[in-house]
């Protein structure tokens, strides 16, 4: 069976800009991600700043072009499509973004923001928009009447909640979730994560649900993807991974998770130092500067490490077990 | 804020005014009076600011002065906004090497001083009426405007609200032309108020150095041109049209300044 | 005993010229111990940072405090000093971390001399045994190599790294009190852990009281002696830690457990707090947090509860949990 999504050796390099820049410095922001997303399915995608994980889902929707790489939806490569082909099949992959307060035109109405789509995709004769705007605000939780308003007269997560509808009017299939909630008081954040459940449910999305918050991966996710200096360092089913984590990169962002109960203690793993520049990784392993498992040696920092099965999952680390 | 714009409407809209109907309460710009005696007369009643060297009255030459100052001004910033938006959405938007070669034109255009261009220019064409004047104005007058549209393009471009434009589908141009360019208009609005000023002062410094607009045609730098010569006898003659300049330039900053801090806060 | 510090009565509100003044923090009071940590803890506009802005009396233009606040340090009531008494307090007894590394630093100034500088403020010192002890802060802060990072501007150091410079410069003038405004929230959760790691060591070793300001129940948990929670302007509950994490009492502060996503939970679903928060112009009356409770009862619409005892060591400001029915 083709799966509705499937990224292949996903390589993405930015040219380091400015006049002042070091000649030939390049960023290396994603480097030979691959995995699969199956209908209805939700991987999260989870990562520090700087691990390119928001890279990763602007490339997948080709708002970005990847270096290297191939994405394919339902089987077809989007690198062959024509402009006009891509913008055809946006229909079918659409985005939520971080930022209410940017996500939104500030000088157009919530309805002409949640109509945008109808309207370049024709879907809707003009007179009945209107209707069809009102019944998805309602399907996000919102007054129909709020089609009138602008964004400023609204609160972060109604804001959310009106960017979730613009997505859901063109009929997605897949969903790109960067970071969705994080921008979000704790009260509210629940309300929006439950909005995308329900609608996975009523509609069969699959999401790729980028987040730092490895917690609330777990909540909504079916499979998870670690990343960490632009590779994925495990991946498997998100609470195989993240309840008995393998890699020692991800047993550390796991164990740094505040958690609201006194008597789980504090981290118990802290990673000294930061993480290295993506425009000047380690050779081998990404993760050698930092790591603390006790069999590295200098294998780790000469060889990069590949992801292989362990434990119900894949670990791209020599020495896990 | 407030009495920032309120002065600045006020003002411009008293300038409107005069330069409306001051041509048609007062007596006739270019009617000389028989009278030997009326030349170089000081304010009175009959001229409310005097009269000149050859017997005019300065009132009704300032009035129609001002005419000649709006209309040039007004066309200069509308020739430039209009240029400088279209050529700045390009350099901000276009990708690739027409982007980058617009963006070239734009800093040729900027590093060209003003108003030594407007010399060689005006000097090959001659005197001109004052649309003709405008227009070459505005045309000097864009890569200002262009400059500071590319850096809101550029701004905007990355937004997350155009990027979800684009995930929607939605074409090119459709971008441009729904999401970039209306959140340019503030600052092309802020800029075309504020460049109304330097238009009347360019317009009056040509006028003065005479390749302006054609004599005898009044304009408010043509005036104080003439006033010079009788700065000792006949002081009025210089200080109406200043006072009037000073006026149209403060109007103008005034107003500028007022839309640039009532247009900021529309984000929140 | 006195507490090291005492806020009674804090009312912080911004006089507007029509008459009508939002009043950000209401009636707020508190008591932090030498040597305790207290975590203040709420949704953004509650009135958390004011709060902690208003202790060495930073409060931002337009702001004015009430006339019955009494911010009572080390038995000196601060509300009564003039501006040149305060600066005794600022920074000497009372220092201050904030949020956001990059702004607090001044970004053309090398970072040692902004900490030299933080010392020089409060003692005379030669410019020899000043570097010396920069470094010693540098060094206890837990910055790598502090003698090549001394001289670094702070656009050459990573996020973590300059929160520990800034922390340096608070505990610069040896305080007996360090305000953190969400000291971590700007990092990633790796970073976020060492910065917490030094906060409880430095806590350890200087005997240091600490008024940590946060949205985040997980950064409280395990730290904090006692909680305080902050909704719309007010306390709701005050208690002690593991008190409020196994019994919390008023409705927002179990709403807030049951919103926040946990490692160790068996469904998908959170059971999140309806509504949004409301901006200080729009505060309801009775009880602010009323229109977004299960439990309110008519009363909770007109009547501000009073904040009374509600469990051992445990305060909370709702008339339900108080006994009130119907």
């Amino acid at each position: 069976m083709i799966p509705l999504l499937s990224v292949e050796r996903l390589v993405k390099h930015y040219a380091q800009g400015g006049a002042f820049a070091r000649r030939g410095a390049v960023v290396k922001a994603v480097e030979d991600v691959s995995f699969t997303i199956a209908a209805g399915e939700t991987l999260g995608l989870v990562g520090e700043s700087g691990s390119g994980k928001t890279t990763v889902g602007r490339a997948v929707l080709r708002l970005e072009l990847p270096t290297e790489g191939i994405v394919r939806f339902e089987g077809t490569d989007l690198a062959t499509l024509s402009p006009a082909e891509l913008r055809t099949l946006r229909r079918r992959m659409q985005i939520v973004f971080q930022d209410p307060f940017a996500s939104l035109n500030p000088r157009r109405t919530v309805g002409a923001s949640v109509a945008e789509g109808l309207e370049i995709h024709k879907m809707l004769p003009k007179r009945e928009i209107p209707e069809r705007v009102a019944e998805l605000l309602e399907e996000v939780g919102l007054d129909a009447a709020y089609a009138h308003k602008y964004p400023h007269e609204f609160s972060g997560g109604q804001r959310q909640r009106i960017g979730i509808a613009r997505a859901l009017a063109v009929e997605p299939s897949f969903i790109v979730c960067d970071e969705p909630v994080s921008a979000l008081d704790v009260s509210v954040q629940a309300q929006v994560l439950n909005l995308l459940l329900d609608l996975r449910d009523a509609r069969n999305l699959s999401y790729l649900f980028i987040a730092h918050d490895v917690a609330l991966v777990r909540q909504i996710a079916h499979r998870v993807a670690v990343m960490y200096l632009g590779t994925i360092v495990e991946i498997g089913p998100a609470r195989t991974v993240i309840d008995a984590p393998k890699h020692p990169y991800t047993q550390a962002l796991v164990s740094a998770v505040p958690q609201p109960d006194p008597t789980k203690g504090t981290a118990r793993i802290v990673l000294a130092g930061d993480p290295p520049s993506p425009s000047n990784p380690p050779s081998g392993c990404p993760f050698v500067t930092r790591c603390f498992h006790p069999m590295k040696d200098s294998r780790c920092a000469a060889q990069r490490p590949s992801l292989r099965l362990v434990a119900g999952r894949d670990v791209a680390c020599h020495y896990a077990d | 804020m407030k009495s920032q714009r309120g002065w600045g409407i006020l003002l411009l809209g008293l300038l409107v005014l005069l330069a409306v109907i001051g041509p048609w309460v007062a007596p006739d710009w270019h009617a000389m009076s028989d009278a030997l005696t009326d030349a170089l007369l000081p304010p009175s009643r009959a001229h409310w600011f005097g009269t000149d060297q050859l017997r005019r009255d300065v009132f009704a030459r300032l009035a129609y002065g001002a005419r000649v100052s709006l209309v040039v001004a007004t066309i200069a910033v509308t020739v430039a906004a209009i240029l400088g938006t279209m050529i700045g959405l390009a350099a901000g938007t276009a990708v690739g090497w027409i982007g980058a070669t617009v963006q070239r034109c734009i800093n040729v255009g900027l590093a060209l001083p003003r108003v030594i261009v407007l010399l060689v220019v005006l000097a090959a064409v001659g005197l001109l009426s004052p649309v003709a004047l405008g227009i070459i104005l505005g045309g000097t007058g864009w890569p200002a405007v262009a400059r500071l549209v590319r850096g809101e393009a550029l701004r905007l471009r990355e937004a997350p609200f155009v990027v979800a434009a684009h995930a929607l589908g939605a074409t090119p141009g459709r971008v441009v032309w729904r999401e970039i360019l209306p959140g340019t208009m503030p600052a092309v609005l802020v800029a075309t108020t504020l460049g109304l000023a330097d238009a009347i002062l360019l317009e009056a410094g040509l006028s003065f150095i005479g390749v302006g607009v054609k004599a005898p045609i009044p304009s408010w730098g043509g005036m104080i041109l003439e006033a010079r010569e009788q700065l000792t006898n006949a002081p009025w003659l210089l200080i109406a049209p200043c006072l009037a300049l000073g006026l149209a330039t403060s109007a103008a900053t005034l107003l500028g300044e007022a839309l640039r801090t009532s247009l900021q806060p529309d984000t929140r | 005993m006195t507490p090291l510090l005492e806020v009674a009565n804090l009312n912080i509100f911004f006089p507007q010229a029509s008459g009508e003044s939002t009043v950000p923090v209401d009636d707020v009071s508190f008591t932090v111990a030498a040597g305790e940590l207290v975590a203040l803890v709420g949704e953004s506009g509650c009135g958390k940072t004011l709060t902690g802005l208003a202790l060495p009396r930073l409060l931002p233009r337009g702001a004015e405090m009430g006339a019955r606040t009494v911010i009572r340090f080390r038995g000196t009531d601060l509300t009564s000093l003039s501006e040149s008494e305060l600066r005794t307090y600022r920074g000497r007894r009372i220092a201050m971390v904030f949020q956001d590394p990059m702004t607090s630093l001044n970004p053309v100034m090398r970072v040692g001399a902004q900490i030299a500088e933080a010392i020089h403020a409060h003692r005379k010192v030669s410019k020899r045994d000043a570097r010396e002890r920069v470094l010693a802060l540098l060094t206890e802060v837990g910055i790598a190599d502090p003698t090549s990072r001394i001289d670094a501007y702070p656009h050459q150091l990573s996020g973590g790294m300059r929160q520990r410079i800034l922390i340096a410069m608070a505990l610069a003038a040896e305080p007996d009190l360090l305000v953190a405004d969400e000291p971590t929230t700007a990092l990633d959760v790796t970073i976020q852990a060492q910065i917490l790691e030094l906060l409880d060591h430095l806590r350890a070793t200087r005997k240091l009281a600490v008024l940590l300001i946060t949205h985040d129940l997980g950064i409280v948990a395990g730290r904090a002696d006692r909680v305080l929670v902050m909704y719309a302007g007010r306390i709701v509950e005050s208690a002690k830690t593991a008190r409020l994490f196994s019994h919390p009492a008023h409705p927002y502060t179990r709403g807030l457990f049951a919103s926040i996503p946990r490692l160790d939970a068996d469904t998908t679903r959170l059971t999140p707090i309806g509504g949004s928060v409301p901006r200080p112009a729009d505060w309801p009356t009775g009880c602010r947090f009323h229109p977004r409770c299960g439990a309110a009862i008519a009363h909770c619409t007109t009547h501000r509860p009073p904040l009374e005892a509600a469990g051992p060591d445990q305060l909370a400001a709702c008339w339900v949990t108080q006994g009130m029915t119907k």
